[in-house]
């Protein structure tokens, strides 16, 4: 008899853990608008430290993982600023050229006198 | 749209795209595991899917500045 029922309670529990998974999923917002996802991200965020913690103490590690250092890099400002640099040395390219090419006929002026 | 509320909505995006397509990847490898004998192609349909609803999610979200403002001008004509 317990050969005959167990197929049926081997897919009943994929089913039920699958299920739970898809519930969790939507029920927590991840799968709504983009605040909700952002608004998500962020619970996200804040709970992984005090989470990490409690892992590292329950493990007997307290003084093993050092503080996360923070991070001040931001892609955006070395963008902004990429961009500025750039720019920058294209308006004074014309004037820089000009400057070389007569620093460079002197020289070469001042080799044949 | 000012350039504030744009970037506001890019990185809406954006992190709700990191989310969407993690959700769909998860979602993806426990029914490849419990249901599909751990092929590949459930994961891929999963990721796909939750790519697919952050771009729709960010097209809304980027387009319904303009759509507001026509209601508006329907309104006063």
């Amino acid at each position: 008899m317990a050969a005959r029922i167990w197929p049926f309670l081997k897919l009943a529990t994929k089913v039920t853990i699958a299920g739970g998974a898809v519930y969790v999923a939507c029920d927590s917002g991840l799968l709504g608008s983009s605040e909700q996802g952002s608004e998500a991200l962020e619970k996200a965020k804040a709970a992984v430290p005090p989470a990490l913690e409690e892992w590292m103490k329950y493990f007997g590690l307290e003084t093993q993982l050092p503080s996360m250092p923070k991070i001040e890099f931001s892609p955006v400002k070395s963008w902004n600023s990429g961009v500025r640099w750039t720019i920058s040395k294209l308006s004074e390219a014309p004037t820089k050229t000009a400057d070389y090419s007569n620093q460079g006929l002197q020289y070469v002026k001042d080799l044949i006198k | 749209m000012s350039e504030k509320e744009l970037g506001r909505k890019w990185d809406r995006c954006l992190a709700d795209g990191v989310i969407k397509i993690g959700t769909g990847l998860g979602l993806g490898i426990v029914f490849s595991v419990l249901f599909f004998k751990r092929r590949t192609w459930p994961i891929s349909l999963g990721s796909g899917a939750g790519l697919g609803m952050a771009y729709a999610n960010c097209q809304n979200d980027l387009r319904a500045h303009y759509l507001r403002h026509r209601g508006e001008k329907e309104q006063e004509q």
